[in-house]
């Protein structure tokens, strides 16, 4: 086990950081920058608990060496909100009751912000084709749909871009 | 609902903001100055075996390492993981025979993934290093998976008292001949014009609930033991680790966590007690165990698979003369519930039809798999795969509508419950089935898939059930709550119920609200902890809403009678003659200008002072506050249908659900979106189950699909269509009418895709879950035998 | 082992190609690479140990797409299948590939793995794998020796193992330019839409009217490797395709394949579906052309 420098930007705050060799992303947000948001779910990839961005791309924290993100902006789900002022997506998954456990929630809301990015106006089948990778055992994930669409309307509207 | 403020409206979910944002903190999320990590052995090479020796001798070495924990280091005391025996008598305990064989850390492993020791580290990966130090010795056993193989006459008793493995059969004290029913359905059969019968097999299904288990456990400075959990029924809990570790209740403090879900894996203790026998171990420091998702297959309570036969009897003209089922279920390693969900099974059977003649047996069989417990639904969901199933089949041979055949038979007010000896008090399923058949098409559709030829073939499927609202009077249901009015006439409400994410803190604080008057945003809910909360069983058995919301109300009623009585004497009024507006402003009924206002009240009672001249007080004294000890004396049943459209493709056997529709009888909603909520999430869950979920393992009983990877889950794009109908007919009961809808949405998706695929194929699948495998082979061997 | 635990192992991210090369020599099996990652870390959480990690994620270039008429596709090291995905000369010429990158795992998962890494994985069911072997093509191995190109068709030596020499770091792989009258497709069989496959097929015909004058068809989840189904692209060589030739190959399909139960699926569903699977995928391509 080796120990590397690198210098992460999260949610618009720099640290410079020692990171052990083999800690992930995840483990890094969680033990050594104190942002427990993010989750463990898995460890596998499979569940999406762990999802951040980076670089305005969703991705899984928990298969993400800690050292290769280097250099890169990450975004993750208390980064979200502005000045006490939630982002449209949770503003969205708050008005449909979107919401049961909460536990894939950070995940769910950060996966949504990243489809918004590329895809404004995404219809039902690409929402439910993008949410694969994230579970949500409480929901059958239909609220969950109708909280992207209704995050896609309001910020059509307001002519806001997902990742601010 | 024009007639209620706050019942009915969805209103902004308490927890909702803290969700979405990622503040909620789960107990993984939760640290403390000086916390250690604990890691659990677990035996990962067999199903079955002894353990002959632990050396711990290299693990001690490894850097980081504070103890190493093997049988010898830890109490020796016995107990039941489950908390369902807290809930019967002992008199029940003991017809029943349950028992507590469990070890914290065991010495005759009794299934793949058993704990079997521990290690304690500074810091996570330091634990997992030393633990793959650990060497262990172990004399292999025969390895069960089935109740054949582990009643056989030669082998290894898993416990003395029970002979046979056979965990658990219906106590003949309680249920003559260890049967429960009426009639003679023996003679009946042999009346009965169609006859059908099966044997079904219903699958070892995982809660899979997103948040893995996490504790922590403090044993401090002064001496007790704290534990950190997010346990469903917390105050249960709380008195399982007091006994299991010899304290009174009063040196033992259990708090909640946020729950990430349950659905009933959490039911009962996963891995309190090894995380409270790891602090005992390390006194003062915080010791903090964080499971890998994989073992969460192992450890923590399934379904119970079952071998589940059933015959039913039936006249030529539809009456059903006789249902005779036994149901065989497979326990796992360990006893827990071994008694209640061998039971409920056949509760759920008796309460349905109207039969003249029942007959049903449960039992439970220990096997070398992960322990079974509780999962929402809690033995209907095999029922309805097998139940309803049988009567499509009925109704084929019998030529009547499935749907028609079900309204004219189901059970309804008045009739025998599912409990047997109280009556339903309310039923809208005629409503629930009209409405459903109406959403999805039900008629022009059975019609249309009679008869098709080409390779995607459609089929609707419908399925009928009932359920419960808590768990009165089978078990214990008792709920304490506490109301107290601030000096500004805000309300604090104290109430130690369980929100796993079904939305319970939300739903209850509707129901303060509305009981006493107040906006809901001057009522606030404290859970609190074991030293501040009362009793409160947790939630299980759908009864949060229902038996929590009386407590609630009655306990708000009497503070709203307390405080319309102090103001009655105020405006010298009838406290019957007083109502109170939405500014909290009580008035008198047709004179609004003669008012008082609640906050003028509820600060003289606190703050109350003696006129030094005139030595008189300036009001009523004392914070008005009012304790409920409340035990529901009724149940009120909800019933419910599903209604589901498949297409099947009949080259591959692959199943796509289209469309479901649900349509459940809730009495009053108290929050629509959130009864929606859990009719949708317990789809995914029942379809689950019916098509795609079950854990399996290889001859050795090794598990091998505990992973996401091979234990698949409807994701979000498998997902049908769904239509989900509230039914509002308020029970006379319920809180405001309600009735319960947690468990109900995962129980009629099961027998009503089953149904479906019946209908698209002609074939029943009788081996759940009904995979393109099973459904292809079928298809083929129907057309070579054609 | 945990899957919230990393094996331990030593870490080195080289910022030029030749230090990679470097490190390959100086370490050879001693050293695993580390590019997308997302197969590898799972590995590394269960059974795999490996003294040392190497990364590619400073390493300049090798994440480039590009498409020349008379070349075909260049597809670097490092580019990942959301990139495929974005890159419209993959859809319009190579329906296959795309085919598979649409159903490629999660989005995640598809911004960070790549397709070179799915190929070096070896998995005999990997969907990404299964539409370059019926394209055919190369991957481009540089040492310190120089540069390889292997054919596709020797690239899988056996169950996750590739033809790739420890000191060797791949580089680009190289799909040629579609021929007049090719068709190819891709399609697979899962449990629940987001999963592994238990079959997966892809066929690359150069159709001369109804007439199939060369086809390449390959099957996944079958055996060690992904597998060309030689008996069916014998049968479909030089046939003009209509129920009667499809039927034929269907049941060469069933004949030639001796799958195993596994997780997934069963030996007898796999040989069951097998030749249907084929058939509509050939139908896919057609409907395409």
């Amino acid at each position: 086990m080796n120990k590397l420098a690198v210098n992460l930007n999260v949610n618009g705050r720099n640290y410079d950081l020692s990171v052990a060799s083999n800690k992930t992303l995840l483990e890094v947000l969680r033990d050594q920058l104190d942002l427990p948001d993010t989750k463990y779910g898995c460890g596998t990839g499979e569940c999406g608990a762990c999802t951040v961005l980076i670089d305005g791309q969703v991705v899984n924290s928990c298969l993400t060496l800690a050292a290769t993100a280097d250099g890169k902006a990450i975004t993750t789900a208390i980064g979200l909100e502005k000045d006490g002022q939630l982002h449209p997506v949770q503003e969205a998954f708050v008005e449909e009751t979107a919401v049961q456990c909460g536990y894939c929630i950070p995940g769910m809301v950060i996966k949504t912000v990243g489809l918004l990015e590329q895809s404004p106006e995404p219809n039902e089948a690409e929402i439910r084709h993008w949410l694969e990778g994230n579970i949500c055992r409480c929901t059958g994930y239909e609220k969950i749909v109708a909280a992207v669409k209704s995050a896609s309307k309001k910020m059509t509207n307001a002519g806001v871009k997902a990742v601010g | 609902m024009g007639e209620f403020k706050s019942v009915g409206k969805n209103v902004t979910r308490v927890d909702i903001r803290a969700k979405v944002t990622g503040r909620a903190k789960y107990a993984g999320d939760i640290d403390m100055p000086g916390m250690v990590y604990g890691k659990i052995i677990r035996c990962l090479e067999h199903a079955h075996a002894k353990v002959k020796s632990i050396d711990f001798s290299e693990a001690k070495k490894m850097p980081g390492v504070l103890k190493t924990l093997g049988p010898e280091d830890v109490t020796s005391k016995t107990y039941n993981q489950s908390v369902i025996d807290l809930m019967a008598s002992a008199q029940e305990a003991e017809w029943m025979g349950d028992i507590e064989e469990q070890n914290i850390f065991t010495k005759h492993v009794k299934f793949y993934g058993d704990g079997i020791g521990a290690i304690i580290a500074e810091t996570e990966e330091q634990a997992e290093r030393a633990a793959a130090k650990v060497k262990v010795e172990y004399e292999a056993l025969p390895v069960y998976l089935t109740p054949e193989q582990s009643s056989a006459p030669d082998a290894i008793q898993f416990v003395e008292s029970k002979p046979g493995n056979r965990a658990f059969q219906l106590p003949a004290e309680m249920f003559p001949n260890n049967c429960l029913g009426w009639g003679d359905v023996d003679e009946a059969f042999k009346e009965a014009d169609v006859v059908v019968e099966d044997r079904f097999y219903t699958p070892k299904q995982k809660q899979c609930q997103m948040e893995p288990n996490n504790y922590i456990a403090l044993y401090d400075d002064e001496g007790r033991l704290n534990c950190w959990s997010s346990c469903q029924m917390p105050k249960l809990a709380h008195v399982k680790l007091a006994r299991l570790f010899e304290m009174p209740m009063s040196r033992v403090k259990f708090n909640q966590t946020v729950v990430g879900g349950g659905f009933g894996a959490r039911l009962g203790l996963v891995m309190e007690p090894e995380v409270c026998a790891l602090a005992l171990a390390v006194p003062g420091r915080p010791v903090k165990l964080l499971q890998p998702r994989e073992e969460d297959w192992l450890s923590s309570p399934s379904r119970h698979p079952s071998d589940y036969w059933m015959k039913m009897g039936f006249k030529k003209d539809g009456t059903p003369v006789a249902i005779d089922a036994i149901s065989k279920n497979f326990k796992g390693g360990y006893y827990l519930d071994g008694s209640a969900l061998a039971s409920t099974t056949g509760f759920w059977l008796q309460g349905m039809y109207k039969v003249e003649n029942l007959r049903y047996r449960g039992e439970s069989y220990f096997t070398n798999q992960p322990v079974c417990g509780a999962y929402r639904g809690y033995g209907n969901p095999q029922t309805n795969f097998v139940l309803e199933q049988l009567v499509d089949r009925a109704c084929n041979e019998l030529n009547v509508d499935p749907l028609e055949w079900r309204k004219k038979w189901h059970k309804t007010v008045g009739d025998n419950s599912w409990i047997g000896f109280t009556q339903y008090s309310s039923c809208a399923l005629d409503e629930c089935l009209d409405k459903g058949a109406e959403a999805i098409g039900w008629k022009e559709k059975r019609a249309k898939y009679a008869n098709q030829t080409g390779v995607k073939r459609r089929g609707i499927g419908l399925s009928v059930g009932q359920h419960t609202s808590g768990a009165a009077p089978m078990i214990l249901e008792h709920t304490t709550c506490t109301v107290r009015l601030n000096e500004d006439a805000s309300a604090e409400l104290l109430l130690a119920c369980s929100d796993l994410g079904q939305g319970s803190h939300t739903t209850l604080r509707q129901i303060a609200a509305e009981s006493l008057g107040f906006p809901i945003d001057d009522v606030h809910l404290d859970v609190g902890d074991s030293d501040a909360n009362g009793f409160d069983i947790g939630a299980h058995a759908s009864r949060t809403l229902y038996v929590g919301g009386n407590a609630v109300k009655q306990a708000c009623e009497d503070a709203r009678r307390q405080l319309f009585e102090r103001a009655a004497k105020k405006l010298e009024a009838n406290a019957d003659d007083l109502d109170i507006n939405d500014e909290k402003e009580i008035f008198v009924k047709g004179s609004p200008n003669k008012s008082i206002s609640a906050k003028e009240i509820c600060e003289v009672g606190v703050y109350n002072f003696v006129n030094h001249l005139t030595g008189e007080r300036n009001g009523e004294i004392g914070q008005i506050q009012s304790y409920v000890s409340y035990m529901p004396d009724h149940n009120s049943p909800p019933f419910f249908c599903t209604f589901v459209e498949v297409e099947v493709d009949m080259e591959t056997g692959e199943v796509k659900v289209l469309e479901l529709v649900s349509a459940h009888d809730i009495g009053r909603a108290i929050h629509p979106a959130i009864c929606e909520g859990q009719m949708e999430g317990g789809a995914q869950q029942g379809l689950g189950m019916a098509l795609t979920e079950e854990i399996y393992f290889d001859a050795n009983g090794k598990v091998k699909n505990n992973s996401f990877t091979d234990y698949k889950m409807l994701g979000s794009s498998d997902m049908p269509k769904m239509t989900n109908i509230l039914v509002e007919n308020p029970d006379p009961y319920g809180p405001f009418g309600a009735k319960s809808v947690g468990e109900a949405g995962l129980v009629t998706p099961v027998g009503a895709v089953a149904n479906a695929i019946y209908q698209a194929t002609g074939i029943q699948f009788t081996q759940g879950p009904i995979t393109p495998e099973k459904i292809l082979k079928a298809i083929r061997e129907k057309a070579a035998a054609a | 082992m945990s899957t919230r635990i990393l094996s331990d192992f030593n870490l080195l991210i080289p910022e030029t190609v030749d230090e990679a090369l470097d490190i390959l020599d100086r370490l050879q099996d001693k050293v695993t690479v580390i590019s997308g990652g997302t197969d590898v870390l799972v590995a590394m959480k269960f059974k795999f140990e490996t003294e040392n990690a190497m990364s590619v994620a400073k390493l300049p270039g090798m994440d480039g797409l590009s498409f020349d008429p008379d070349k075909g596709l260049r597809v670097g090291a490092r580019t990942t299948i959301a990139q495929l995905l974005n890159f419209p000369e993959v859809k319009k010429y190579y329906p296959a590939i795309w085919e598979a990158a649409v159903t490629f795992a999660t989005p995640q998962i598809r911004n960070t793995a790549t397709l070179v890494g799915n190929l070096l994985r070896g998995s005999p069911a990997g969907d990404g794998s299964c539409a370059v072997y019926a394209l055919g093509g190369s991957m481009v191995f540089a040492s310190k020796s120089g540069e390889r190109e292997v054919d596709i068709d020797d690239l899988w030596v056996g169950y996750a193992t590739t033809a790739r020499k420890p000191n060797e770091l791949a580089v680009e792989l190289r799909i040629p330019a579609p021929s007049a009258g090719n068709i190819n497709a891709f399609k697979r069989l899962t449990r629940v839409n987001e999963d592994l496959a238990k079959l997966n097929v892809a066929v690359s015909m150069t159709m001369n009217g109804d007439v199939c004058e060369d086809a390449r068809v390959v099957m996944g989840c079958v055996a060690a490797t992904l597998v060309r189904l030689k008996q069916a692209e014998a049968l479909l060589k030089g046939a003009e395709i209509n129920d009667e030739s499809l039927a034929k190959m269907m049941s060469a399909v069933e004949a030639e394949i001796t799958p195993i139960d596994d997780q997934r699926s069963t030996a007898e569903y796999r040989k069951m579906v097998s030749g249907v699977i084929v058939k509509r995928t050939i139908e896919q391509a057609r409907q395409r052309a």
